[in-house]
C-alpha cells in the first residue's frame, strides 16, 4: 500500500476529535460503540483487500510464511516480556 | 468482535485476490489506500472526539507520565531481541532477523524498506513477519489481556496508534489511550532509523 499516511495525517482527526469532543463534553452522551465497531470492519476489509490484490506477496506467503511466523512470535512474545519486566520493576 | 475481523479479513482478502485477477470492477488502490486511509481518518477523529468527551481524562494523562517513552522503548528491545533469538534458532542473518522484527508491526514500511537495503526475500520476509504480528495481535488480543492489561499494546508495537488502536481501547479499556497511541507514534518514528541501523551491519 503506498498510502501517505504520515504521521501528522494520523494527528489531524485524533486532535480535531479531541477538541471537539472536549467542547461537547457536558452535552448529551454520545454512544460511540456500534461507530467504532463499523469503522473498524471497514478497515480491516480494505487492509484485506490490499493482500489479496497483491499476487507476489500471496505466492511468497508458503515459502517465507513459517520464517516469519517464528520471527514475528518472537518478537511479540520479548515484547510482552519486557513489558511485563518494566512494570513490575516500577511497581516497586 | 472478533469474528466481525476475521470475516472482514476474509472478505476483503477474496474480494482484493478476485477484483485483481479477473474482475477489475475497482483500482485496486481505491480500496486498499484511499479507503482505508479514509477509513483511518474518520477512526481515529471518533476516539479522539470519545477521549475529548471523557471528563477524566487529563487526570489519565498525566498518570501515563513517563510510561510515554519507557513503553515503546521496552517494546523495540524485546522486538530485537526476539528477532535476534529467532535468528539464531532458524539458522538465519541475524541482522536481517532483526531488521525484520524492528518493523514493530508496521509491515507497509518495513517490506520495501528492508527489500530494498538487503534485497527482495528480505523484503518479503519484512512484509509478511510484521503482517503476522499485527494479525496475531488482533486474534489473540482477548487471550494476551489476561496475561497483562498492557501485553497487547506491547504486541501491536506500531499498529497500536492507527489499525489495531479501536481494539486496544475495546479490551485494555479507554484509559489505555494514550500509552497506546504514544507507544505506536514513537515505534513508528523510531522503526525506520532502527531498520536502517540494523541492516547496515
Amino acid at each position: 500500500m503506498s498510502i501517505p499516511i504520515s504521521v501528522l495525517y494520523l494527528m489531524i482527526p485524533l486532535v480535531l476529535g479531541i477538541i471537539s469532543g472536549y467542547l461537547l463534553r457536558n452535552k448529551k452522551q454520545v454512544r460511540l460503540e456500534k461507530v467504532s465497531l463499523a469503522i473498524i470492519v471497514v478497515l480491516i476489509f480494505a487492509l484485506g483487500f490490499g493482500i489479496g490484490a497483491n499476487n507476489e506477496l500471496l505466492t511468497a506467503m508458503p515459502q517465507v510464511g513459517f520464517q516469519s511466523l517464528v520471527i514475528s512470535v518472537l518478537a511479540i512474545l520479548f515484547s510482552i516480556a519486557f513489558v511485563i519486566a518494566g512494570r513490575r520493576l516500577v511497581k516497586r | 468482535m472478533i469474528k466481525y475481523i476475521i470475516a472482514a479479513l476474509l472478505l476483503g482478502g477474496s474480494a482484493g485476490y478476485l477484483n485483481n485477477n479477473f474482475f477489475n470492477v475497482v483500482p485496486n488502490g481505491l480500496i486498499s489506500d484511499q479507503l482505508f486511509a479514509a477509513t483511518l481518518f474518520v477512526m481515529l477523529f471518533i476516539f479522539g472526539f470519545s477521549f475529548g468527551l471523557d471528563k477524566d481524562s487529563l487526570q489519565k494523562m498525566k498518570k501515563t507520565g513517563a510510561k510515554i517513552l519507557v513503553f515503546p522503548i521496552l517494546v523495540a528491545l524485546g522486538s530485537l531481541v526476539g528477532g535476534l533469538v529467532a535468528g539464531l534458532i532458524l539458522s538465519l542473518n541475524v541482522s536481517g532477523t532483526m531488521a525484520v522484527s524492528s518493523g514493530i508491526g508496521w509491515y507497509t514500511l518495513s517490506g520495501p524498506l528492508i527489500g530494498s537495503l538487503l534485497g527482495v526475500q528480505w523484503g518479503t520476509i519484512g512484509f509478511t513477519a510484521n503482517f503476522f504480528r499485527e494479525l496475531i495481535t488482533i486474534i489473540t488480543i482477548p487471550l494476551m489481556v489476561k496475561l497483562d492489561k498492557y501485553a497487547p499494546i506491547a504486541s501491536g508495537g506500531g499498529t497500536t496508534m492507527d489499525t489495531t488502536l479501536p481494539l486496544m481501547i475495546r479490551y485494555c479499556g479507554k484509559d489505555t489511550l494514550v500509552t497506546a497511541f504514544s507507544n505506536g507514534l514513537v515505534l513508528s518514528l523510531m522503526a525506520p532509523f532502527i531498520i536502517v541501523s540494523i541492516a547496515s551491519l
